[in-house]
């Protein structure tokens, strides 16, 4: 975080409490990466396949998809809402442009046009949701429910087998590597520094806090509420939009199960990640390590094979706990 | 039933308080009060905001213990009393927020705690259904309201019936109202009244508070004025007359907490005409100049807060003209603020601040823009502003990533102020800006104020503090059920003289409103 400590440089003791004030208020992130830390290094110990470093560096190539979905929800969880459709909008994604590269025979002149098309298709997705939250004020889990439902039909329309004739190139957005290191990796880490960017040092991202904070105060100083909302779910479908084309791009072919269960996994990312669920509370850094963490413990269960019903679980184990430990004493408003 | 004799006057106390002394940290809410309430009354209980008047209402009720003193309820004292205790005894509020489901039933609501049962421990909703039409009967509704309606399709004033069938239900015969009139339509206060008299002939004890210094003439039996906690006297209302009640109930010492009043009022800069705003403000006029203090006066719900939020674009206007700076106003609060318009909002913790955010993040909120360079806030340039701005307001601890939360709540306040002070505005509307907030906090933002006004910047002051009033305005203009009652200059300032016209008592010669010199 950008906390600087250089005007308490003189004195010790107001260096030291200014430390513990600073790990007071990122306690989440501290416990966060603290627990990764403990889980991987556990994990080091007893498992020799998971300390090699092509495990590690596929870690971190699996965690883009959940990431990038996870950034969407993070936004909109941010401002007191949340997003069920961005599992849905991710597959619409994915079908339609699998749809249209089997139509066009695999031309890989399509690559550029069909990604900005999917792109264009996520954007307008989560702006119906964001213009439905506010035209309607109905609570945005039940829109973006509805949302997503009407999208599950659409998906079954489009296909209910795996569409053949994604271009090879296509392919190549997930499989480039430098090294063991995949580039959407790097990409990656970009992606999640110019999000952090975007909360913390911009109007908009301010804006996000202040409404999930309290859309009454955010409104009287002067933040345009209804316009915030529209944006953060945008940037939701945006978001799903590119984890389509990932998980289009990693599967080679236009999978009807594209992304099932991630809208779940997605908010429990940001939950165990710090971001209260009410909103106005947390930072994305908390979400990656969530996302990480996630990642992380999935491939731990793979490797030392824990059958599939007992990792969800575990999974919903975690949630309970992170909901349990980052309990923030709220007031209860009235109106 | 007991105490059925005819005349109002019967000497049965049921309810005695004496010797109530109560204090919330250093603040004395009540010292030493008495109060006793009579079978077959009306007793009238009356002060300005945070005279007492509340807490000792929840010593009554048992939401309060009080430090010292004895309540005597029939023939029992106790020290302090628990809720359910007390409504065991036959005590119940009527509370200007309803205690009602709106969802249910009349009947429904009338029995929430004690549904009569029939077979099987099953609802009885014949045996409850004629229980609450009885119930109406006694109040003269059962007319009109029907005891399978749905609360929430009542008016209000018979939704206020329904809550005081519920106080019968429980078989009160000591019933507190809390400023019911305050809620109601005019044309509702009489049906109100009459049922209120029928209580008392029915033996029962009323507890009347209201700010309505008529009503007290027109329907209480005896009065106590509360001033700052203390018992001022307890009348009969025969003995006494309004002029009485008001100078009891403010009567005290302007200190020098207040700036010296040496602004100098220029150019206009908002005007409003004819303002109506969805059925509570009703042909508003008044005008603000630069460097002036203009004082807005009023009962709660008289309008002053609708208005100061009109200002500023978030009431619905439905008719009228407010000009700012020789224009028509911005519609809504950002393009407001971005004009230099701005309003300190009352209560800052649903209002003002982001609880549960930094000093500097509330701070910044309004004032995003101008830490911008390409798109991006500068930390550095925000970092600075705000600091400067922790030193100019003087928040204690002056630490920006402070949670607003732990902030006592006079330096919240400096927050909110500070806030708006960052837009660098022209015209700034404060409502409350001190309420619930200690002495030194106060002379602080009144200091601040009268700067804004050195400056040349306007300020409109909405207040229910009348000594706040009157030691920092120009002008007050006072506000009555959505129209202005008057304006004052400063040479016909006083308490008195406003109250006089918040409570409209009109036509009332022995206090002038007008030409009292100071």
């Amino acid at each position: 975080m950008a906390v600087t400590y250089e005007d308490a440089s003189a004195q010790v003791a107001p260096r030291s409490s200014r430390l513990i004030a600073f790990i007071r208020k990122n306690a989440s992130i501290f416990l966060i990466y603290g627990i990764i830390i403990l889980i991987a290094g556990g994990a080091a110990i007893f498992s020799e396949s998971f300390r090699t470093p092509s495990n590690m560096a596929n870690i971190l190539r699996q965690s883009i998809i959940l990431g990038l979905l996870a950034i969407g929800q993070s936004i909109v969880i941010l401002t007191g809402g949340m997003d069920i459709s961005i599992d849905m909008m991710a597959r619409t994604v994915a079908l339609t442009i699998a749809t249209l590269f089997a139509f066009y025979n695999s031309d890989p002149s399509l690559i550029l046009p069909l990604i900005l098309l999917g792109i264009v298709i996520g954007v307008i997705l989560g702006g119906i949701n964001g213009l439905l939250i506010t035209r309607t004020h109905a609570t945005p889990f039940i829109i973006t429910f509805g949302v997503a439902f009407i999208l599950r039909g659409v998906n079954l329309a489009i296909s209910t087998t795996p569409i053949r004739g994604i271009p090879k190139e296509f392919l190549l957005i997930y499989n480039t590597k430098i090294g063991i290191i995949a580039v959407n990796v790097i990409v990656m880490a970009l992606v999640w520094f110019l999000v952090w960017l975007f909360t913390t040092r911009t109007r908009l991202g301010r804006g996000l806090y202040a409404v999930g904070g309290s859309p009454r105060i955010a409104r009287l100083s002067a933040i345009r509420v209804n316009r915030t909302l529209v944006w953060a779910y945008v940037l939701s479908g945006f978001f799903a939009s590119l984890a389509g084309l990932f998980v289009l791009s990693r599967m080679g072919v236009g999978d009807p199960g594209t992304a099932e269960g991630m809208t779940f996994q997605s908010i429990v990312a940001v939950a165990v990640g710090g971001i209260s669920l009410y909103g106005g509370r947390g930072s994305i850094i908390g979400t990656l390590g969530g996302v990480l963490l996630l990642t992380i413990l999935s491939n731990v269960f793979n490797l030392i094979q824990v059958n599939i019903y007992y990792q969800q679980l575990l999974l919903g184990l975690v949630v309970l706990i992170a909901v349990a430990a980052y309990r923030t004493p709220r007031t209860v408003r009235s109106g | 039933m007991e105490a059925s004799s005819a005349s109002n006057h019967s000497n049965n106390t049921i309810l005695e308080l004496s010797g109530i002394d109560k204090t919330f940290g250093g603040t004395h809410a009540l010292a030493d009060v008495s109060f006793d309430l009579r079978a077959g009354e009306i007793h009238a209980l009356v002060g300005e905001n945070g005279a007492g008047k509340s807490t000792l209402i929840k010593i009554i009720t048992g939401a309060y213990f009080p430090d010292i003193g004895v309540i005597k309820i029939g023939d029992d004292s106790y020290s302090s009393l628990r809720p359910e205790q007390a409504r065991n005894i036959g005590v119940s509020v009527v509370y200007q927020e309803f205690n009602i489901l709106p969802e249910l039933s009349v009947a429904e609501n009338i029995f929430m705690g004690d549904q009569p049962r029939g077979r099987l421990q099953l609802i009885d909703m014949g045996t409850r259904n004629k229980k609450a039409n009885e119930l109406l009967k006694r109040l003269g509704a059962e007319n009109t309201i029907n005891p399978n309606d749905l609360v929430k399709n009542l008016t209000v004033g018979e939704q206020q019936l329904v809550e005081i069938s519920k106080a019968l239900a429980t078989e009160s015969h000591i019933i507190i109202m809390d400023e019911p009139s305050a809620v109601l339509p005019s044309r509702e206060l009489e049906r109100l009244f009459s049922v209120i008299r029928k209580l008392r002939s029915e033996g029962h004890g009323i507890i009347y508070i209201s700010h309505r210094l008529n009503e007290v003439f027109e329907l209480a039996d005896r009065v106590t004025v509360l001033k700052d906690g203390q018992l001022m006297a307890t009348k009969d209302v025969v003995d006494t007359n309004h002029a009485e009640l008001v100078h009891l109930m403010v009567g005290r010492e302007l200190t020098d907490m207040y700036p010296p009043a040496d602004n100098q009022p220029e150019d206009t800069l908002l005007e409003v005409k004819d303002l109506d705003i969805d059925g509570t403000v009703f042909g508003v006029n008044l005008e603000v100049r630069t460097g002036e203090v203009l004082g807005l006066a009023g009962l709660g719900g008289s309008g002053r807060t609708t208005v100061c939020r009109a200002l500023v674009g978030l009431a619905d206007v439905q008719a009228g003209e407010i000009t700012y700076l020789g224009k028509p106003a911005p519609k809504n609060a950002g393009a407001a603020s971005q004009a230099g318009l701005v309003l300190v909002p009352e209560d800052r913790k649903t209002h003002g601040l982001v609880l549960n955010q930094s000093m500097r993040f509330n701070l910044s909120l309004p004032n995003l823009l101008q830490f911008v360079r390409n798109g991006v806030l500068r930390a550095g340039i925000e970092k600075e502003a705000i600091e400067n701005m922790v030193e100019d307001i003087q928040v204690k601890p002056p630490n920006p990533e402070m949670l607003a939360e732990s902030l006592s709540g006079g330096n919240q306040q400096k927050v909110v102020v500070g806030k708006w002070l960052l837009t660098n505005p022209k015209l700034v509307i404060f409502d409350e800006p001190t309420r619930g907030i200690d002495v030194g906090a106060k002379a602080e933002i009144y200091q601040r104020i009268r700067d804004l006004t050195y400056s040349g910047v306007g300020v409109i002051m909405a207040s229910s503090e009348l000594p706040e009033l009157i030691g920092m305005s120009d002008r007050i203009m006072v506000f009555h059920e959505g129209r202005i009652a008057g304006e004052l200059d400063r040479s016909e300032f006083s308490e008195e003289a406003i109250m006089h016209l918040a409570t409209a008592t009109n036509g009332n010669e022995d206090q002038p409103a007008k030409k009292v010199e100071v």
